[in-house]
């Protein structure tokens, strides 16, 4: 149960909102490399933490970020010419580069400098592995670029999708640190999913339907471990790491490629889901790439030419009692990031967190929103930078071992989720 | 496609929200807190303070050997005496363990079997940095369903809260 003040502190992340204060301390994902594939290709629309913007990339191929909508009569820039190293109104002809600076207003006389004056406002938008990443608060207070794995291997070993989810960024988010859902709603995925089947781990899972949890904090965030039963003597471990605000990895199965999230809010009723595949020391197989480019694993089907996956809550997620019947799927509902973003969304826009029943198992759900209304008031009242903005506190790896009983997680396990460089994840 | 919104999309929207029931929520939770070190004891006297409807809070004695558990020597804030067997007697649904330190390393051990034998869910909340309290989160582990390991007090609380304590 969170108290509905609370709720609404930790939904909220528009302009002056205290969580939008945190959320605009970090650099966050604003969109897919793919959707600026090429000098003055053109404009794409991006809503972020609820503000309207334009991204284009000009002819020499500096990205840009700046607001939709022209200074001059408020049209969108999303009709405007990309040319000409800027971006021109297509209404009265004014034209921006990629800092939001006005360089051009055809009706004024040839040596008035009035464009000099007018410029919109703008964003920094850099890429950083298969993203495209903006930092939307103070400059003076930029941290360093995103150091997380997924962006650090070489191209052929990792893959990024995206989907819009329609619900608050927090219930999607709190979906990723919930270790006790996957038994469940996963079970299916754990047998059939091509990115999943095989490990031996699975096994572990789906005979210990009832794991214990331990929270620890991090650097940046937590840590979220859940233990199942092993052999004799011995617990299995899935090690789920957390890097505020919106980063979690999902412990690894075999040798598949690692994945995680990373959830942008886009605004209070809706967010980006991004899902990321990688392998640490080696390329993704042209099988592995296919599954994902197909919807598995983490990844969704999306209708061609956008981010709304093609089962989604218009088309009541393409659910399928048979399956659901005969244990194919737990809910009904196919692929584990659509089994997910069903129910997240089914709980509405932005779920009233006043009539939640807790249960112990969710501990790592209480710890995160604690975490979250900690840094953020701190933020506020006493300008402390919150944890997750340093590139240190990004160096972190989701694990899944097998350890003695008597063995500490966190303890026996430092080097497993602490990014190596060049070496193979800890994976069972 | 149908024209029309499905059916998760019609029950989704924010509208809809508006008709769920507003069933009252009965206070489930029936929790005992037991603070195992002296500065968990004064963690525990913060917290007893909140608006808790079916909470009680002990501290354990930790003289003498934790025997078999049950004759575990507890005593509430108002400082009456009790044991862990007439705690357990009590029907909680949680008993929350805190440690500060390892001095109540044997008690947690027996806290957590006496439980696990009855099947009360038991939780455990080691405060500080971890390593003072290492032997006893070892001595929790196997009977805590979940271990929360804080450098931050108010998780008590917050932990409590969530739980509709
Ligand atoms: S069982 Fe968790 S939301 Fe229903
Ligand atoms: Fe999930």
């Amino acid at each position: 149960m969170l108290r509905r003040d609370i709720n609404e502190f930790l939904t909220q992340t528009g302009p002056g909102t205290p969580m939008g204060e945190l959320f605009r301390q970090y650099w966050l994902p604003a969109l897919h490399v793919e959707e600026l594939p090429e000098n003055d290709c053109p404009p794409v629309r991006v809503k972020l933490l609820s503000e309207r913007m334009i991204a284009f990339r000009d002819s020499q191929g500096r990205y840009g970020l700046i607001d939709e909508f022209c200074a001059h009569r408020g049209a969108s820039l999303w009709f405007g010419r990309n040319e000409e190293s800027g971006l021109r109104c297509s209404y009265h002809g004014w034209k921006y580069d990629v800092t939001g600076q006005c360089l051009e207003v055809p009706s004024e006389e040839g040596n008035s400098n009035f464009c000099e004056n007018v410029k919109l406002t703008s964003y920094p938008l850099v890429k950083v592995g298969d993203l495209l990443w903006t930092y939307m608060g103070d400059p003076a207070r930029r941290p360093g670029l995103p150091e997380f794995e997924f962006l650090q291997v070489p191209p052929e070993q990792t893959y990024t999708s995206k989907r819009w989810q329609q619900c608050n960024w927090l219930q999607a988010f709190e979906g990723g640190i919930d270790s006790s859902h996957v038994t469940f709603l996963h079970s299916g995925g754990l047998k059939n999913d091509p990115l999943f089947k095989g490990a031996k781990g699975n096994e572990y899972n789906l005979n210990d339907t009832k794991p214990f949890f331990e929270v620890a904090d991090s650097e940046g965030g937590l840590f979220v471990g859940a233990r199942r039963n092993a052999e004799e003597g011995k617990y299995y471990w899935r090690i789920t790491p957390w890097v505020m605000p919106a980063f979690t990895m999902v412990p690894p199965r075999g040798d598949h490629p690692v994945h995680g999230h990373f959830w942008v809010p886009i605004d209070d009723e809706n967010c980006w889901t991004y899902s990321f595949d990688y392998h640490p020391v080696r390329a993704l197989t042209e099988t592995e790439r296919q599954a994902m480019l197909d919807g598995h694993g983490v990844h969704s089907k999306n209708i061609p030419g956008t981010y709304r996956p093609a089962a989604n809550m218009d088309n009541d997620y393409l659910m399928d009692r048979g399956a659901q019947r005969r244990g194919e799927t737990y809910s009904g509902i196919a692929g584990i990031a659509m089994q997910d973003a069903s129910l997240q969304e089914s709980m509405g826009p932005i779920v009233d967190r006043s009539k939640e029943r807790l249960v112990p198992a969710d501990s790592g759900i209480i710890k995160a929103r604690q975490k979250l209304r900690k840094a953020a008031v701190a933020l506020r009242d006493e300008g402390v930078t919150p944890p997750g903005v340093d590139p240190e506190h990004h160096k972190v790896r989701s694990a899944a071992v097998v350890l003695p009983q008597a063995e500490s997680f966190l303890a026996s396990s430092r080097d497993a989720v602490t990014v190596t460089p060049g070496t193979p994840q800890a994976s069972i | 496609m149908s024209p029309f919104p499905s059916e998760s999309a019609w029950a989704a929207s924010a509208g809809e929200a508006r008709y769920r029931i507003d069933g009252t929520i009965v206070s489930a939770r029936n929790a005992r807190v037991i603070a195992l070190d002296e500065r968990a004891a004064s963690v525990a006297r913060r917290v007893a303070d909140g608006p808790w409807a079916q909470a009680g809070f002990f501290t354990c004695e930790n003289s003498g050997p934790a025997g078999d558990g049950d004759e575990i020597a507890l005593r509430g804030l108002d400082g009456v005496p009790s044991t862990l067997a007439g705690l357990l007697a009590t029907d909680p649904d949680v008993v929350v363990v805190l440690a500060t330190d390892d001095t109540g390393r044997a008690q947690a051990a027996a806290i957590g079997r006496a439980c696990g034998a009855r099947a009360i869910m038991t939780a455990g909340v080691v405060l500080g940095d971890g390593f003072e309290a290492d032997d006893a989160v070892a001595a929790l582990r196997p009977y805590a369903r979940v271990l929360l390991l804080s450098a931050d007090e108010s998780d008590v609380f917050e932990l409590l809260t969530a739980l509709r304590v």
